[in-house]
This record gives C-alpha cells, structure tokens and sequence, in this order.
C-alpha cells in the first residue's frame, strides 16, 4: 500500500450542536403534526403505555386476547410514554419519547462512526442520520418505536465497550453495561442481533485498531468476558419476566406472512417499500460501501457487520434469511434489519461524503444535501403515498368506544373488522375487552395462533389462514363472551350473517355496523396461566425503567479520560484517501 | 494487502449478486407466496405453462397480464373477463382470492390441448371450487389459452309478485312492575338427533324445527359429558344450520368436536337457543333437479332457482341426509359464491363422505339466503 | 345522605342502650304496617327516640313523660324493629313489629306464556303474589280470582287461595286463536295480562295441481289446524316434486291462507306437500 498525501487536515468537523439543532428543524414540525400516528404501530406501543399508566405494576392486559402479558415486550419505551403522559397526553408523549430517540440517534451515530473514521467523516455521518431513510421509514410508516429507541442506546454504549475492552477503567465499564441493559430494556431483537452486527466488529476493531496502545490478547478476552457475563447478567435481571414468559411459552404460532419476507425483485412494490425507501440515495454510496470496506482493513469489520444485516435486510430476495435465522425469519420483520444495515453504511457514507466534499467541495454538498433530502422527503410522505392505516385513519374511534362503554355493552367481548391499526387506539378508548390485538407473539388463543393470520380485524388481508383464523374465534363466541362485532368492511357481512350475527345498530353515518349474537353469556376473565405472578410484575415496574435512570446517572459521571483518549486517536491514513488517488 | 482488498471486495460483490439470483430463481416459500406462487415467468412452451401462466395471473390478479395472454381475447373485453372469474353480481367471489389450482391435461395435439383448470378460491365462507376446461392452441412457438367465457346471465323483463310477509318485534318498554310480560322466545323443538364418530372427531346431527307461528332466531349448542358427567367439550352449530326459521320450518345442524372421542362420551347436553327476530318470508328458493350421484365422488347435485325477484348475493345450501329409516346420517351444506338472478338457475354440489354414501337414501335440501344489506 | 346518617346514628345508639331497664318506654308490641300510632315516655328532660328496622329508622328528639305521636305511614315496612329511647339518664330499648296491612293493594301477575296454540290443556299458567298498599307481602291467606277471558268470550275461572303470599293455577287454552284476557283479581285489586292463541300445527293440508305452461301450479287448499283456525301467512309450506332421477322442492310461505308454486312438469312425478312434521296429500303429475 502506498502512501498517498493527507488531505487538508485542518478541516474541521461539523460541529454536534448544529446536527443536533438540524434534525429538531427537521423531524419536531413532524412530531409536533403527530405524523406517527399514520404509521402502523404507533397505536400499538400507545396502547401498551395507556396499559401502565394505570396498571403499571401489573403487566397483564385483559384488553386483548381476552387477556395477555405485556411482559412478553420489552417495556421501556412504552414506560416513558406513560411517565410524561400526565404532562403531554400519550399521544403528544409518544412523539417526545421517539423525538428523544431520534436526538439520541444522531449522537449514537457520531460516537459510533468515531470509533472507524476521523470526526468530521463521523459528523457527516450523524448529518447523514437525521436524513436516514430507514429512520424516517420506521418513525413515520413503521411506527417502531421500540427498534429506533433501543439502536441510540445501544450506539452509545459501543464506544465505551471498546474503550473498556482496550484499556479498562470502571467508568466505560459501567457506562456501556448500564447503556446495553437500557437498550435491551427498549428492544431484545436490537441487541440480540446488534451483538453480532455491531459489536462483534467494535471488539474487532477494538482488537486490531493499531490507534494508541494494543491490548494484550489475555486482557482483550478477559475484559471481554467480564462484560458480556456482566451485560448478560444484567439483561437477564432486567427483562426477567420477559425471559421467563419466553421459555415457558415460547412463540411456537403458525408463521404469518409478513411482506418484508417477500422477494424485492419478484415483488417490486415490496421491494420498493423494504429496499428503495429506506436505503434511498444510500443505495448510490453501495459499491463505495463494498470498495471501501474491502480495501481498508479497520473498515472490514464493519464491512463483514453491515453486510450481513444488509442480506438480512433483503428479506426473501435471497436464501440467507432462513439459512441464518432458521425459525426466526418466520417470526421477525426484516426491515429492522435493514434499518441496522444503514446504520452501520453510516461510517462510510461519512467517510464519503467528507471525501466528496472535500474534493468537490459547493457542488458535492449541494448533490449530497439534494439526495439526503429526497430521501428523506421519500421515506417521510411514504406514509402518505403507502398508508399503513390503509385508510382506517379517519374512523371515528371515539365513537366506538362510547358506544362499547355505554348501557352495559362492555359486559361483553368484542372484534372489529377493517379496523386495521385502530384496533389498538379503541382499545385504548374502551373499557370493553376483545379477543383480538396487534401483539401477535403475546397471544395465546389458541384459535388465532393455531392459524397464520394476524389481527382478526385484517383477517382477509391474510387469505385463507385469516378467515379460519376468524371463523375459529367466531365458533366459540360464546366461550369468550364475544357478542360484538363491529364491522367497517362490509365484505364480512355474509359470514357474519351466516354465523349467526345480526346487524342491531350503526355509527359514524353507517359506515360501522355493530352486529351482535344472541344467547352469548358475558365475558369471564380466563384464568390463564400465562399471567405473571405479583413479584414479575413488581420486577417489570422496577428494573427496565429503573435501568434507563441509572444509564442516565452513570452518564453523568466525569469521562474525562474518554475525552483524551479520543484526541489521542489521529485520523487513519487511509481515511483520507480519495478514491481517485488510489494506486496500486 | 490492496489485493486481499480488492479480492474481497469483488468476492463479497459476488456473493451478493449470487445470493440475490439464486433467491430469485429458486424463491423461498415466503418469498413464493407473496409473489402469487411463482418466480419467475416461465415462457409458455407447453400448454400446461401456459395455462399455469394464466392461472398465476388470476392468483395476483393481474387481469391486464391474464386478458392480454389470452388467444380468443377478441371475443370479449377484460372487464368481461375480469367479471367472469369475480363474478357480475356481488357475491362471495367478489371478495375472494384464488387460493391455489391444479392443472390437467385432458387432450393434447401438436396444435392444441384442452387443459382442465381446478381453481380453489378462499371465500368469506371457506374455500370454493370451480372448474373450467381451458382450450390452449399453439402460436409460432408459444402456446395460448383460449378462455371459456360464460357470459352474463341475461334476465329477460318480467314482473315477480313480491310477498311482503315480514315480521317486526316490538319490544316492551322499561316499567318497575317485575310480573310485566315479556314477549316469548319462538318454541322450537329437536325433532332429531345423532352423534356420529368420524375421523375427525365426534359429530352431532340433527334437526330442528320452529313449531311457533313467529319467525325464530335459532342456534343450538351441545355439550359433551362423560361417563361421570364432566363436560368435555362444548361446541355450537356455528354456519352449520340456517339461523333464521320461519313458522314450522325445518333446519338441520350439525355440531363438530375435533379430535374427540364418542367412546368417552356418557351423554350429550343439547343446549336449542331460540329468539324472537324481525324476519322477512322472502326471497323463496326453489331447488330444482336434485341428484344424489352415488360413488365415486358421492355427492347432491341440483340447481336452485330464485323465484323472487330481488338479487340473492350469497346462498347456503344445506343438505340432509338420511337412511331408509328416515335417520339422519348426514348433513352437508355448500355456499354457492355467485349471485342468485331472478329465475336463474345457479348449480350447487355437496360433498357426501363416501363411506356414508351407501347408506343414504333419501335427502332434504334447506336454503338460506343473503342479501346486501339484509340479513340470513 | 339524611336517611342514612340517621340509621347510623340509629345503630349506635341501639348498640350502646341497655336493654332491661327501667319502664320509662310504653308502647303497643304490634301495629300494621301504614297505621298511626303513640309512644308513651317517662320521665323529665330532653331525649332521642330511635326506631330501628331493616329498611327504615326514624328518629325523633321528644320531651320525656310526654305522648310521642307517629302519623299514619310513618312506618309502612313490615318486620321487627327495635325502639331506643335514649338522653336525660334514659337509656331504654323496647321491640315493635310491624305486620303487613290487611288490605291488599297490589299484586304482581306473572302469565306464562304469552303466546300458545289453541286448545292445550293447563297451558295457560298464571302467578300472583299479594302485597299491601306499601308493598308489604300478604302472608295470611288471601283468595285470589284468575279469569280467563278467550275470544270467543267465555272466561274459565278459578279462586285459589294464597299460600305464604302466593297463589297460582293452570288453565287451558281455548280452541279459538286470538287473544284471552287474563285477569287476576284480590278483591278490588286487579292485574290484567295478555295471553295470545295461535293456531295449532296444520290439521288438513291438501294441494291441487294444475298445469301451467311448461310448469304445474301447485295450490293448497286453505290451511287451517285441527280446530278450524287459520294457518298463519308466513308459515311454512314445503312442496316436494320426485321424478325419475330427480328431485325439486320448494319452501313457501302462506299468504292469505294458502300456498301455491310453479314446478318444472316432469310427466310421472310425485308431490308432495308438507308443513313442519305434517304430512299433506300426495299427487302423481302424468301430463
């Protein structure tokens, strides 16, 4: 490898203050406008938070499936929503929470690129996170609050392990292990699967990075172990209740179809929603990914991380989802995948855009500040051209609601129909109870896990799985003390009217039905065995949240240390090589 | 070390792209379904291709695709095609989506073959069948099918008397006189009933009928208790019983228990549910030219026939079954997933297990109706 | 609120009074429920008066050694309650029962069912239950009148006398549809319900056939049951065609009395005709 001259090494990076003051430009408007809402899940995680505001020491939730445990999801989120809820309301407090994660993100990022290239490639690359695809497209359309909370986190404590794995010292120490048990409290999936993506190549990194003094291979692995045992210890003891649910009943349900798993080049509308909107203009910057990632040999770590999670991102379009995750590519989303795959191209984009600007200065930053905002533009308005709610937006659920909660209606059980995501916001409206829900990992009827459908109020939008699905539920109607139906989509009617149901009264100027059956008991609670014990639910009030606050205090501790260490760190030769310098 | 690099670098790209291909020729069964059960597009060579082709169309509903393979499109339009296959009345196959299809060469020659095409549409109420034998004929070196449109059904100018019987209930009004009298509940009656063991489980037969001069919403539960009376089970008619009975109408039912046990069972808690509901005496269905065709493939073939004159979306046929003795041995029922014109005859078939075949010999057949918009 | 806080005043003070004390307390052991009546209390000085039973307290601040006068329907609910009489040293408890007023002036009328064919026999039940003008149950035996009044205008009668408040019977229902008048009646109280008759099963069911076009009209003559009344419109009418091969059948409602339908004319067929588990006449269609 030759040497090659440094470029101008005076140039400065883009100071934090100013990323973090351009993503409050950028997505508050879009917080403050209560964008979320239109996306698929953000009821959801609202719904959960609206369940420990009131209950938050118990996380059995009678709301759905005539009862299931919020402690087979990890709390955290969903905790924070309900703690500042008194002050904003759940909705607005959901928007602040993820508007927090988004914050956090860019400086996760910052930190994290820092590890692999110098800070002004690492603050293009936080410039670059505010205007991420992937993040604009599980805020806005995914609605994934627990995914894009717990990846900031877990960001943020990467830096310290590898602080902590190279030299030691208590306060990286303590820091990336309370940072890990906090990110592990927001989401399982992202650190379960960021321990292979992310911090496998840091501990490479952190193992070969020829940056100030080696560590010796014994203190490497033992420092190594002593924080995964710790980590691991901690998480264990965190989402206890979570683990235990887990291994008692293990989610063993007919897979559902989820079109992140479709192929992207068989199913193009697929894989513009999964692959085009979240990579956008990332997908130019590909090949300099693969070019630069293979050349560099700090980078290859990253390199090796980010192209796994991007095959994994590709859901169906290759074999290696189910040769990977066997089982589990039929239980989990792929697109989170894809959100990690961008995090990890950050680094390189940074790298890239720093080397085009530096070259070509105006012209470079105007083509990267044009592509960055197409695609965030693209990824923001695709809940707008791609509704998740699929028109249930404008459903009157208020209304709904009064009517369950009125003249004894809430006695009994309920399912809607073409209801879509606003399942979750009646639920949260309504002091009736009903057998169907969004959790699909947290239900245990066996009517609904015996068959691959989702949520009963899509159960046509799932074939022939989603109508036996319903059909089951409906058959033992008078088991759950299911009376009402609530009908949106009228292509149910005939099964309805076939199985015994009639139309007894509508709403919001006909468009909603309510069809009910006679002769159906009121709803018992089922004594289900899967409800956690008192001392679970103590547990599940107390440590994940608990987790986040001594993540927050342990912050606050002086790192000085850290501070030098990074001056320390020159920017890598091979950092400031321009791709046209390169010779061979 | 730049060669390591640059190795890499096209060794990574090249899995990539090798990655990428093989998922894409040899999709994954996720990856298969969200495609409409095919990868990618074949050219049809073979009569059978071409038909599968067309089949693959009608699954993604990519009626432009499907009309434009065609070889007699010039005989119809798409749209024409398109209501063929939904139907041009609503009904059930409005809403439905072509589950799956079998393929079948019945004739082939160098120039043309005949193709039958089994087509499984999953519907509201389950899954239904349709059959249509494809002509494909030859092109240069493609073939083509030749779809057998069955046109709109034509319903010539008529005048229908329409009955206008139909019940209202008037429910009393709140007072705090705790003897005030109610409206009773229709009087029906179990005028038989059997339990049989199947494969699938235990399966209770029966009838029942409204002796009330009122329209009855019925339903009838069972449950199972065994020899020391502990219930093992309770199980409802569900779909399987017309819920709506008008004054002395009969309606089998017919409730299943999966997976239980008749040699468990010591006795049977029959539970009827009967109401009082607003009801109308129309659309009267006639059931015409009913065959009960032995084996093999035993099964009740008619045709019904709306003699009203309002358009019946969905019909349900349910079929009674009995032995010499007059018992029931078994019940059956079909929907039919297109439209009832007036005066149309529309054909329906119910499957007849085969080992109970023998022993038929008589049958009854029940329709219940709906409307849009109305009610069973 | 008022009423409340004066029975937990009531409780207290019935638990803290001493029963067996002196005679400072007179009253009758036992009055009717709504009817006047007097205390009597000894002694001088300002008291309370507590009269304490499971659905009512009363409490009054009297003058000792004066008459405590109750008007009628002060106390109206029947059953025991215990009198206190309590302050200026008194502290006395006494018991008073209340029985039900002897005048009738309610009843509760339960008749079942509210809709019957004709002509069943102790089909029509009836129910009283006899209170008094405050809604106190009757116990001593009452007798009770149950008229029924059919359609045609017969009325069947019967007088049973109550049983611990209750008196019930069995009637039959006539052999005309429409609707009785059922009256329960304790002397000058009434309760008056509805009972409907409606037609039995049919009794008769015969059809004509006649050719029509390519089809047979199929007529019924007009339904009625065994006692002459009309089938209602509505109900159910099956006629079935056998021919060789084949079957065709058709479910009818009644309109104006009879069923009719138009079959395919298969020349050998046999129909039938059917309502519910009644069997009508058979045709063999040669044409």
């Amino acid at each position: 490898m030759q040497k090659t001259e440094p470029i101008d090494s005076s140039q400065k990076p883009i100071p934090l203050s100013l990323i973090l003051l351009l993503a409050v430009a950028v997505h508050l408007p879009l917080m403050l406008m209560k964008l979320p809402l239109k996306s698929y899940d953000t009821n959801f995680h609202i719904f959960f938070a609206s369940h420990y505001l009131h209950h938050w020491f118990n996380p059995w939730n009678v709301k759905w499936y005539a009862g299931f445990s919020q402690a087979t999801y990890p709390p955290l989120p969903q905790q924070w929503i309900a703690v500042i809820s008194p002050l904003f309301g759940l909705e607005m407090g959901y928007m602040v929470v993820q508007f927090a994660a988004i914050l956090l993100l860019v400086v996760g990022v910052y930190r994290f690129s820092r590890l692999w290239v110098s800070p002004r490639a690492a603050s293009f690359a936080a410039l670059a996170t505010v205007f991420l695809g992937s993040e604009s497209f599980l805020v806005y359309s995914a609605g994934q609050l627990g995914t894009t909370s717990a990846a900031p986190l877990y960001l943020n404590a990467l830096p310290y392990m590898y602080v902590w794995v190279r030299e030691g010292g208590w306060r990286p120490f303590l820091k990336a292990t309370a940072l890990f048990a906090a990110a592990a409290a927001a989401h399982h999936a992202t650190l379960l699967f960021g321990s292979f993506f992310f911090a496998l190549p840091v501990l490479a990194l952190a193992f070969l990075d020829d940056r100030g003094e080696k560590p010796t291979v014994s203190g490497f692995v033992m420092r190594t172990l002593v924080i995964v045992g710790v980590t691991t210890a901690a998480i264990i003891v965190v989402l206890l209740p979570f683990w235990i649910a887990l291994i008692h009943y293990p989610v063993t349900q007919t897979p559902i179809p989820h079109p992140s798993r479709a192929n992207y080049l068989l199913s193009p509308q697929w894989g513009l929603n999964y692959f085009i909107v979240p990579y956008g203009a990332l997908i130019l910057a590909l090949p300099f990914i693969f070019w630069r990632g293979s050349m560099v040999p700090k980078l290859r770590p990253l390199l090796f991380g980010f192209w796994v999670a991007f095959m994994l991102g590709l859901g169906g379009t290759t074999p290696v989802g189910p040769i990977l995750l066997r089982r589990a590519f039929e239980v989990i989303t792929m697109e989170r995948f894809s959100y990690w795959a961008t995090l990890l191209a950050l680094p390189f984009v940074g790298l890239l855009a720093s080397e085009l600007v530096s070259r070509y200065r105006v012209k470079a930053a105007g083509a990267l500040a044009v592509a960055a905002a197409f695609t965030c533009a693209l990824a923001v308005s695709w809940s707008t051209f791609h509704p998740a709610d699929g028109g249930t937006l404008g459903i009157d659920s208020n209304a709904v609601a009064a009517w369950l909660n009125r003249d004894g209606h809430n006695q009994y059980r309920y399912v809607t129909l073409g209801f879509g995501n606003q399942i979750a916001r009646l639920g949260r409206l309504t002091d009736a109870d009903s057998v169907d829900g969004e959790w699909n990992s947290g239900r245990m009827l066996p009517e609904l896990t015996k068959n691959g459908g989702g949520s009963l109020t899509n159960s046509k939008y799932f074939g022939a799985d989603g109508l036996r699905a319903l059909r089951a539920i409906l058959m033992h109607a008078s088991h759950y003390g299911l009376k009402w139906v609530i009908v949106r989509d009228p292509s149910y009617d005939p099964l309805l009217a076939f199985a015994g149901w009639r139309p007894v009264d509508n709403l919001d100027d006909k468009t909603i039905v309510i069809w009910a059956k006679d002769g159906i008991p009121p709803a018992q609670p089922l004594n289900a065995p899967q409800m956690p014990p008192r001392w679970q639910g103590l547990m599940w009030g107390i440590f994940p949240f608990g987790s986040s606050i001594f993540a927050f205090l342990v912050l606050l501790i002086p790192d000085k240390r850290r501070e030098e260490e990074m001056e320390q760190y020159p920017v890598h030769r091979e950092e400031s090589l321009l791709p046209g310098r390169m010779i061979s | 070390m730049k060669r390591n690099g640059v190795l890499l670098a096209l060794l990574l790209g090249a899995a990539t792209i090798a990655l990428i291909a093989i998922g894409t020729i040899w999709p994954i069964p996720s990856a298969l379904a969200f495609a409409g059960g095919q990868g990618l597009r074949p050219a049809p060579t073979t009569p059978e291709i071409a038909v599968r082709n067309l089949a693959d169309d009608i699954k993604t509903r990519s009626w432009g695709r499907a009309y434009g393979s065609l070889a007699n499109k010039a005989e119809f339009t798409q749209a024409e095609f398109q209501h063929d296959l939904t139907g041009y009345y609503q009904s059930l196959r409005s809403y439905a989506e072509l589950d799956h299809y079998d393929v079948r060469p019945l004739h082939q020659s160098a120039d043309d073959a005949v193709i039958r095409l089994d087509l499984y549409w999953s519907t509201m109420m389950g899954t239904s069948e349709s059959t249509r034998d494809v002509h494909v004929v030859r092109n240069g070196n493609r073939w083509e099918a030749e779809w057998p449109l069955v046109k709109k059904p034509v319903v010539p100018p008529q005048v229908i008397p329409v009955n206008y019987l139909r019940w209202d209930v008037i429910y009393p009004t709140g007072g705090d006189d705790w003897g005030e009298q109610g409206v009773e509940a229709p009087h029906v009656r179990i005028i038989d009933m059997h339990p049989v063991q199947r494969a699938e489980g235990v399966v209770i037969l029966g009838e029942l009928l409204n002796e009330d001069v009122v329209p009855a919403y019925v339903s009838v539960d069972a449950t199972l208790l065994s020899k020391d009376q502990k219930p093992l089970g309770t199980e409802g008619s569900f779909d399987k019983i017309m819920h709506v009975l008008l004054p002395k109408q009969v309606t089998p039912f017919f409730i299943n228990f999966p997976n239980a046990q008749l040699s468990d069972v010591g006795s049977i808690r029959m539970t009827p549910f009967s109401t009082l509901v607003p009801a109308s005496a129309d659309p009267v269905i006639g059931i015409d030219s009913q065959h009960l065709n032995p084996v093999p493939n035993p099964s009740l073939t008619g045709n019904l026939i709306n003699q009203s004159g309002q358009v019946v979306n969905v019909a349900h046929v349910l079929g009674t079954f009995y032995n010499k003795n007059g018992q029931v041995v078994w019940v059956a029922d079909e929907y039919v997933d297109r439209a009832l014109l007036p005066q149309t005859p529309v054909p329906f078939k119910i499957h007849i297990p085969e080992d109970l075949a023998r022993s038929i010999s008589s049958e009854r057949t029940v329709v219940a109706t709906y409307s849009t918009g109305g009610s069973v | 609120m008022r009423a409340g806080l004066t029975i937990l005043a009531a409780t207290f003070a019935v638990a803290a009074a001493q029963p067996g004390a002196a005679q400072n307390l007179t009253l009758p052991s036992s009055i009717a429920a709504g009817s006047a009546f007097t205390v009597q209390t000894q002694g001088s000085g300002n008291g309370t008066l507590y009269i304490v039973g499971l659905g009512q307290a009363i409490k009054r601040d009297v003058q000792l050694g004066s008459t405590v006068f109750f008007a009628a329907g002060s106390l109206y609910g029947a059953g025991q309650y215990t009198v206190v009489l309590t302050g200026a040293g008194a502290n006395e408890t006494e018991a008073l029962t209340v029985t039900p007023s002897p005048d009738p002036g309610a009843v509760s009328f339960l008749a079942r069912p509210s809709r019957l064919p004709v002509g069943l026999q102790d089909g029509i039940t009836g129910a009283v239950y006899v209170f008094d003008p405050y809604k106190n149950l009757i116990t001593k035996p009452e007798n009770v009148s149950f008229d029924l009044t059919g359609p045609d205008g017969k009325t069947q009668t019967r007088t049973v006398p109550t049983v611990l408040g209750a008196a019930w019977t069995e009637l039959d229902s006539t052999a005309h549809q429409g609707n009785d008048k059922f009256v329960a009646r304790i002397g000058s109280v009434a309760s008056t319900r509805v009972v409907g008759q409606v037609p039995g099963d049919p009794c008769s069911l015969k059809m004509t056939a006649s050719p029509a076009g390519q089809d047979v009209r199929l007529q019924t003559d007009p339904i009625r049951d065994c006692s002459g009344n009309a089938i209602p419109d509505g109900t159910i009418v099956t006629f079935t065609e056998n021919y060789r091969g084949g079957e065709s059948t058709v479910d009818v409602p009644i309109k104006r009395g009879i069923a009719q339908v138009e079959m395919p004319a298969h020349p050998g067929a046999t129909i039938s005709v059917a309502s519910g588990v009644m069997m009508g006449n058979q045709i063999r269609w040669e044409r």
